[in-house]
């Protein structure tokens, strides 16, 4: 039995390739279609028809001992792998995968190998990818898919298509070099699947491959000198199953080296293929985005800009107007002009959020695989009753069950809950409540679509949420769960996103509550192998920013507000002690807390907690104190203001009151010239302030108090020189007690 | 040799223009050239004959073609740009090459009344003949609509609302009524208009919608390339200081380097490394500001210090042009002082004499 092989080279997820692809299937009708992809995972390849799978899914592999080293083929509805297999399924022709199998593929790495070819973070070399875009872009096009539809779909007299992209490829690879030892084993492995089938069936046999590939699948090699160069290849145990994906995965800026620039506009292209008003469509969704970023479009706008689109195609010498040329008319005709504008609705519009589904009862799933090897290898097992685990960070096992626990917050999946979140951080030991829920089991497989393994998923969601984050203190403390959950790439986003967004923001606030999160970053820096230096830059100049606003941001706030902002202040100052900035930057600050102080527009509540730093830092002494707080407690100043820098003041150190005489002083002239009304209108106040102190402290304040007053008010005294004036006084006493004695 | 001071480019480029304008290929009605030989006018490249092209305007070609395509439809062209991105330069050029006429052009300022937009009237002729057509004066705007040729408004936004909005009719119905004669002033094929306005003068009478949506509206960036930047200051600083009288100190071109390098960073709002993000000030920061300040810093230097043009000559100057807003320009520039100049060899004295002044 002999069969005929035709084959196609493709665009992976190219929607012209994919309508094409279809159709010479269905005037072909092969009897077996073979595909590029991983040979031995063929027995998934039938469930991509099943009516529960909806795209966009990915076929993934991992090796059995080492989930993060997977291998992902994704499959869009777009995708012309994926209509070809959907053919085959409906028409029950064979189905196979040809390239070399994932256990090859997947093997451990070679000396000569860096990377698994296809792997998340994809092949550098866009020519073996995707050669179409590489030519589109040659031809000045940013966009594949209009060059594609340009120079192939709309050509007046459409030669046999897949022939054409054949030729270019031969000559794109003529200029090229030899194929890598991997690129070479891959086209060997095909070439042999190729000559088993033609073998093995009868009639057609349509081979569906990347449009890099069809020279190499062409030439004559003998099946020796192939099979020579797969002998000796290593293998590896592994597991495949299908996980979701998502729209935002396939696009190349996700890192996906075979992925397109737009997701969206392909989805778009495929699904209004058919449909004469499919650009009105476009600008529908372009206007809408727009609206819905709060922009006025006209329908007259949108119609201005359907006819800017069309000239511009024509200026441009191109049949029909594609993505650019839709681009820089909406650019033109809505955003008037302004580019940042259309970069707003950009990611929204070209990147798309649609996300995949599998089958229930598909086999799962390398997330739950990943958790049980690190149960066993933190020796931590799931149980549904509460337990306590106290952790030693300075330990290599402690470290490891702490970076799990994290890890798994990260994700969503609450195994361990921290105690003492606030109290230990920093220090080498945390305290986390274990409990397993069987919930947690079905989260973790819906983590299957940021990743593979707990940490690649961890790292992911943790990047995307930062990438959507808009406030800053949100965002250090999600840089800080990067880094105790030991996610280097993941903080370093964080960091950069943080480093743009304290830029940007003029809210002293933010910035000062953004401090003590990063604080414990850096701190951690030191218990943890954590990359911290980038941390270490950004952290003084966010203090400088912070130092340059608070004297506007102290400036006539009102009661909750300036609660709010001094306790912030409160913290922020910790934070940098905590960090140990240099002596540059922490002069900054106090300068800024002086500044603050002496500004006299500053709330009082804000003034006072500022004083109060500075006089533990010693930038203010006692004498210099007792005299701001004489004059900001004198009858001058209102008694809610002189009671706000008193509670500033005051706030948690009321023992100061105990030891210094100065300040007592000018607290105790205060309160004897109060009003009676304000006196009571004030006594929370005061309790709140004396509260914190205990009844030793307390009562060593009431002696300094009344022992002084005392002495000040009976007009006893000690004479200095009674020995000399007792002598003189000592007959007349005398006298006095002989007299008594005689009566 | 002519005696005009300054030809308009029909006549400069007469010989480009005539090269292309015999290509063939479909002309819109009224144009004197195809639209693809318009770019090629404006990015310069070769003539079908063989002549060559010589760029009238560098820089990103997108933005041509969408303003040619534009033209190339019967929607109005709106060029928005900081002072000195060649938005006059480009329009100067698309009306010569597409009208083979640049000269009909109304400079828009807060004295331009209706009537010289519409048309005006010939008093003397008005009050001895009655109105008629030969009492009324024609304008720029009114001759492009009857002879089918390109108008040039300059500077739109400085224009009254009020005056801005005559052009509403003639956008939308293509015609001026003359309602004292019962006439009307049909445009013919090929006229458009192509207006430029500063985007960065916020207040100027902002164009109305009714009218921005008249408009396709295609933003000149401003120089991306640093050393291009310097050099146009520099250039413009000695031709500026010549016309003054002022001798031009031997350190300027260094100075220059240096008050252009902070401008592109706080207008950039990052430095240009692109490590660190920076906030941006109210004000444009244009080129055309670098240059105000490099003068003023060369007349400070002239008359108070002994021609020696130092940072602190340039400092009040410099403050002025970044801070607009006294107190959020302020924290602006503050940040800048401290996050970045502070650290930055070479700027030890720009960062001491800002942060003292301000």
């Amino acid at each position: 039995m002999t069969g005929t092989v035709s084959i196609f080279g493709i665009r992976h997820h190219g929607p012209g390739s994919a309508r094409r692809l279809v159709e010479v299937l269905d005037s072909l009708s092969p009897t077996a279609v073979l595909i590029e992809g991983p040979s031995d995972l063929s027995d998934m390849l039938p469930l991509l028809a099943d009516p529960a799978m909806v795209t966009p899914v990915a076929l993934l592999a991992y090796a059995e001992d080492d989930p993060a080293n997977a291998l992902f083929l994704p499959f869009e509805e777009y995708s012309p792998e994926y209509q070809a297999a959907l053919w085959a399924v409906r028409h029950g022709a064979a189905l196979r995968f040809i390239d070399l199998p994932a256990q090859d593929r997947l093997a451990p790495e070679r000396p000569d190998v860096d990377t698994p070819v296809e792997g998340p973070d994809g092949d550098a070399d866009p020519l073996i990818h995707d050669p179409i875009g590489v030519l589109a872009r040659a031809a000045g096009y940013d966009d594949g898919e209009s060059w594609w539809r340009d120079v192939i779909e709309e050509n007046p007299s459409p030669g046999p298509v897949f022939a054409a992209v054949a030729d270019a490829m031969a000559a794109l690879r003529s200029e090229a070099g030899q194929p890598n030892r991997d690129e070479a084993a891959r086209e060997a492995h095909m070439r042999l699947e190729i000559a088993r089938a033609v073998n093995e069936f009868d009639g057609q046999v349509a081979v569906v491959c990347g449009a890099w590939h069809v020279p190499a699948l062409t030439e004559t090699h003998t099946m020796a000198a192939d099979r020579r160069l797969l002998k000796g290849r290593p293998r590896t145990r592994i597991k495949a199953t299908w996980a979701p994906w998502t729209e935002a995965r396939l696009a190349r800026s996700s890192g996906y080296g075979a992925g397109v620039v737009a997701p969206a506009w392909c989805t778009h292209l495929w699904r209004t293929a058919a449909l004469p008003e499919r650009d009105g469509i476009w600008l529908a969704r372009i206007a809408q985005l727009m609206r819905d970023h709060g922009h006025f479009v006209s329908t007259a706008s949108v119609i201005e800009t359907h006819r800017l689109g069309i000239a511009l195609a024509a200026l441009r010498g191109r049949p029909a107007p594609g993505f650019e040329e839709w681009r820089d008319a909406s650019i033109s005709c809505l955003c008037f002009g302004e580019r940042i504008l259309w970069e707003q609705i950009a990611s929204d519009l070209l990147i798309g959020a649609r996300v995949g589904a599998i089958p229930e009862t598909m086999p799962l799933a390398p997330l739950l695989d990943d958790l049980q090897r690190q149960q066993r290898a933190t020796r931590l097992k799931p149980e549904a009753l509460e337990r306590e685990l106290s952790v030693d960070l300075r330990s290599e096992s402690g470290l490891l069950r702490s970076t799990l626990l994290h890890r798994l917050n990260a994700i969503d999946v609450p195994w361990g809950r921290l105690t003492d979140a606030g109290a230990s951080r920093g220090t080498f030991r945390e305290k986390w409540v274990i409990c397993w829920e069987p919930e947690y089991a079905v989260r973790l497989v819906e983590n299957l679509v940021y990743g593979s393994t707990i940490e690649e998923a961890a790292s992911t969601r943790i990047s995307e949420a930062m990438g959507a984050e808009p406030s800053l203190d949100a965002l250090a403390g999600l840089v800080r769960s990067a880094m105790v959950a030991d996610l280097p790439r993941a903080s370093s986003i964080g960091i950069e996103a943080l480093s743009h967004q304290a830029a940007l923001t003029s809210e002293c606030g933010a910035l000062l509550r953004a401090l003590p999160p990063m604080a414990d970053v850096v701190r951690y820096g030191e218990a943890r192998a954590g990359a911290a230096e980038k941390l270490g830059e950004l952290m003084p100049r966010m203090v400088v920013q912070a130092a340059l606003a608070l004297p506007y941001a102290a400036r006539n706030l009102d009661a909750a507000a300036s609660v709010t902002l001094s306790g912030e202040i409160r913290q922020a100052d910790g934070a940098i002690r905590l960090a140990q900035m240099d002596g540059d930057v922490l002069d900054g600050w106090h300068r800024a807390l002086r500044h603050t102080l002496e500004d006299s527009q500053t709330t009082t509540l804000v003034a006072g907690s500022t004083a109060q730093l500075l006089y533990e830092a010693q930038h203010l002494d006692a004498e210099e104190a007792a005299t701001l707080l004489a004059r900001m407690l004198s009858p001058g100043t209102q008694v809610t203001d002189a009671a706000g820098f008193f509670e500033g003041f005051f706030e948690g150190v009321g023992n100061r009151l105990v030891h210094d005489q100065g300040l007592r002083a000018a607290v105790d002239a205060w309160l004897l010239q109060l009003e009676e009304a304000d006196f009571v209108a004030h006594l929370p106040l005061f309790r709140r302030v004396f509260s914190a102190l205990d009844r030793s402290e307390r009562r060593r304040l009431m002696d300094a108090l009344f022992v002084r007053r005392r002495a000040e008010s009976g007009g006893l005294s000690l004479v200095p020189d009674a020995d000399a004036v007792w002598s003189a006084q000592f007959p007349r006493l005398l006298a006095l007690l002989e007299a008594g004695r005689r009566r | 040799m002519s005696e005009k001071l300054r030809l308009p480019a029909e006549e400069r480029y007469g010989a480009e223009l005539a090269a292309l304008g015999k290509e063939g290929g479909g002309k819109p009605p009224g144009w004197a050239m195809t639209p693809r030989a318009v770019v090629t006018y404006l990015m310069g490249g070769k003539a079908a004959d063989g002549t060559a092209i010589s760029p009238k305007y560098v820089g990103d070609r997108r933005l041509i073609e969408t303003a040619v395509s534009t033209l190339a439809t019967d929607r109005a062209l709106l060029l928005l740009g900081v002072p000195g991105t060649a938005k006059s330069w480009v329009s100067e050029h698309l009306s010569a090459a597409i009208s083979g006429d640049s000269t009909l052009v109304v400079q828009c300022t807060a004295g331009t009344d209706e009537n010289q937009i519409r048309y005006g009237w010939n008093y003397a002729q008005l009050l001895a003949n009655g109105p008629s057509r030969e009492a009324l004066v024609a304008t720029p705007l009114m001759r492009a609509m009857e002879t089918g040729r390109l108008c040039r408004l300059e500077e739109l936004t400085r224009m009254g609302s009020d005056v801005q909005d005559t052009l509403i009719t003639v956008l939308s119905e293509m015609m001026m009524p003359i309602p004292e004669l019962n006439q009307l002033v049909f445009a013919a094929r090929g006229f458009n208009i192509i207006a430029t306005a500063n985007n960065r003068d916020k207040g100027v009478n902002e164009l109305s919608s009714a009218l921005k949506r008249r408009f396709n509206v295609v933003v000149l960036p401003l120089p991306s390339d640093p050393r291009e930047e310097v050099a146009i200051v520099v250039k413009r600083v000695g031709e500026m200081a010549q016309n003054l009288d002022l001798p031009l100190p031997r350190n300027v071109a260094e100075e220059v380097a240096r008050v252009v390098a902070i401008f592109r960073e706080l207008r950039a709002g990052s430095t240009e490394d692109g490590k660190v993000a920076l906030k941006t000030p109210s004000g444009g920061l244009s080129t055309a500001e670098a240059i105000a300040v490099m003068v003023g810093g060369i007349s400070h230097a002239t008359f108070f210090n002994k021609g020696d043009l130092t940072p602190d000559s340039l400092a009040s100057n410099m403050i002025g042009a970044v801070v607009k807003d006294p107190v959020q320009d302020k924290i602006v520039l503050g940040e800048y002082l401290e996050t970045v100049l502070k650290k930055r060899a070479g700027y030890e004295r720009y960062y001491k004499s800002l942060i003292d002044q301000i």
